[in-house]
């Protein structure tokens, strides 16, 4: 019988101490960092004060040259933009996207950076805002 | 021993039988005793912030036993005397299988005096709801109102019912005003109201907005609402003179104001949306509006917020209809 309760213990110890040993690594968000190296945006979005969209057309995401060409809609009001980022899987931005953001500097592009799965990638990608002409 | 332990076990059964027995009994319904006197409730039917014009209603339930007598008359007392469409409907309503309001006629048309507005029953009627509809006046604005309902019966019992304080918007509101382009196509949130390029050049210092509608080729420009500031926007106006104010303007779309939209959605601005609004980075223009949506407005003065809603447009006619909520800074 003690020789069992014995057997039992040691299990029920080794058990334990298995599932204590597996740590999954997280970032300062509280992002789960993974194994994924990927870096780039997958799909773009541009949203006006109204949460329409005021895009002319998709944009163009380059992502060898890391830019993304947005024209906007005659009439946009830039200071009040909402862009949105899909990135691969894992990925992150920087700075992140909290409300709306001025685009109205055309001349000084803002610049987002896109962080990899395993937070080791970093590739700054540039948005170039232009306003559908008359 | 083993008697001993048989016996515990017996007792201990024999227990836990009479409780599970006295649990399944059914207690035995009673139908409740009905007070022998005169009786009445309220409930209010209308939801969302009071505004001056609009109705506050209320339902107002009495009854009395048949054997103590029957209703005589019904009253309601407004702490601030209702505008003069104020009523206690002379119906007591139920519905129907197809769920509409049936009416039945109890007592004679409502009489206003002062703050009570008064039913008299020309029925023998033992039970009845009556509908209350308070006109909210003018005086009543920023202040709150409460009621008093109260009923008597023919043996002389009297019951009163008490409802309130409920609190007045500060807000004005405007409903269906129709904007045209080069025509009825300027706006003053001042004074609520659409002007024409003639009655624009006496008012210059109240036109906030100018309406207009273009169709421009490759670029979406269709109903728009610009300040007279905003030059930019608007191609082939010319401003009469003195129409040169500038105003934020910050566009929405499907915020579908229940009073201003009369649409399904329960979505109410009151005061409190006015005063938390920021527009302190909003152009003073929005173009490519459609129908159901709408504008934040803060005038150039800073002294009244509005929010303009799109009720239809109508692009061949190159007009919208518009309704106004404004409510004045302090």
């Amino acid at each position: 019988m003690v020789k069992y309760i014995k057997l039992m213990s040691t299990l029920f110890f080794t058990l334990a101490l298995v599932a204590c040993k597996e740590e999954f690594p997280i970032d300062e968000d509280g992002l789960l960092i993974t194994t994924r190296s990927q870096c780039y945006v997958s799909n773009f979005e541009m949203l006006g004060s109204d949460f329409q969209t005021v895009r002319t057309k998709a944009a163009v995401i380059d992502t060898v040259a890391q830019t993304i060409n947005v024209e906007v809609l005659y009439g946009t009001d830039l200071k009040n933009l909402y862009p949105q980022f899909s990135l691969v899987t894992d990925a992150k931005l920087d700075p992140k996207i909290t409300g709306k953001v001025d685009f109205s500097d055309l001349a000084n592009p803002k610049k987002y950076t896109v962080v990899s799965g395993n937070r080791k990638v970093r590739k700054e990608y540039t948005v170039n805002v232009s306003v559908q002409k008359l | 021993m083993k008697i001993m332990k048989h016996k515990l076990l017996f007792c201990l059964s024999l227990l836990s039988l009479v409780v599970f027995m006295s649990a399944c009994e059914d207690e035995k319904y009673a139908i409740p005793t009905l007070p022998q006197e005169l009786r009445n409730d309220v409930i209010k039917r209308t939801l969302g912030p009071n505004v001056v014009g609009l109705n506050i209603e209320f339902a107002y339930g009495i009854a009395i036993p048949k054997s103590l007598g029957k209703l005589v008359s019904a009253e309601v007392e407004a702490s601030i005397a209702g505008a003069e469409a104020t009523y206690l409907d002379n119906k007591s309503y139920s519905t129907n299988g197809s769920g509409q309001d049936v009416g039945v006629e109890v007592g004679s048309k409502s009489v206003n005096n002062g703050n009570k507005t008064t039913v008299t029953f020309t029925k023998d009627t033992i039970a009845a709801t009556l509908r209350y509809f308070y006109r909210i006046p003018a005086a009543a604005k920023g202040k709150e109102v409460s009621f008093k309902f109260s009923a008597t019966a023919s043996n002389g019992q009297t019951v009163s019912y008490s409802m309130g304080p409920y609190k007045i918007a500060e807000m004005d509101m405007v409903l269906d005003l129709t904007v045209k382009d080069n025509d009825a196509s300027y706006i003053s949130i001042e004074d609520m109201a659409v002007y024409n390029a003639a009655a624009a050049a006496t008012n210059a210092a109240k036109i906030d907005l100018v309406y207009l509608y273009r169709v421009i080729p490759n670029i979406t420009f269709t109903h728009a609402l610009v300040a007279p500031s905003a030059k930019t926007y608007l191609p082939g106006v010319t401003l009469p003179a003195g129409v040169n104010r500038s105003a934020k303007i910050n566009k929405v779309w499907a915020l579908r104001d229940f009073h201003l939209a009369r649409l399904q959605y329960g979505i109410y601005i009151d005061d409190i949306d006015f005063q938390q609004l920021d527009l302190s980075n909003s152009p003073d223009y929005a173009i490519n509006l459609r129908a159901e949506s709408g504008v934040w407005v803060e005038t150039a003065d800073g002294k009244y917020r509005a929010y303009i809603y799109i009720n239809s447009i109508d692009n061949t006619g190159k007009s919208a209809r518009i309704s106004i909520k404004r409510y004045t800074m302090k």
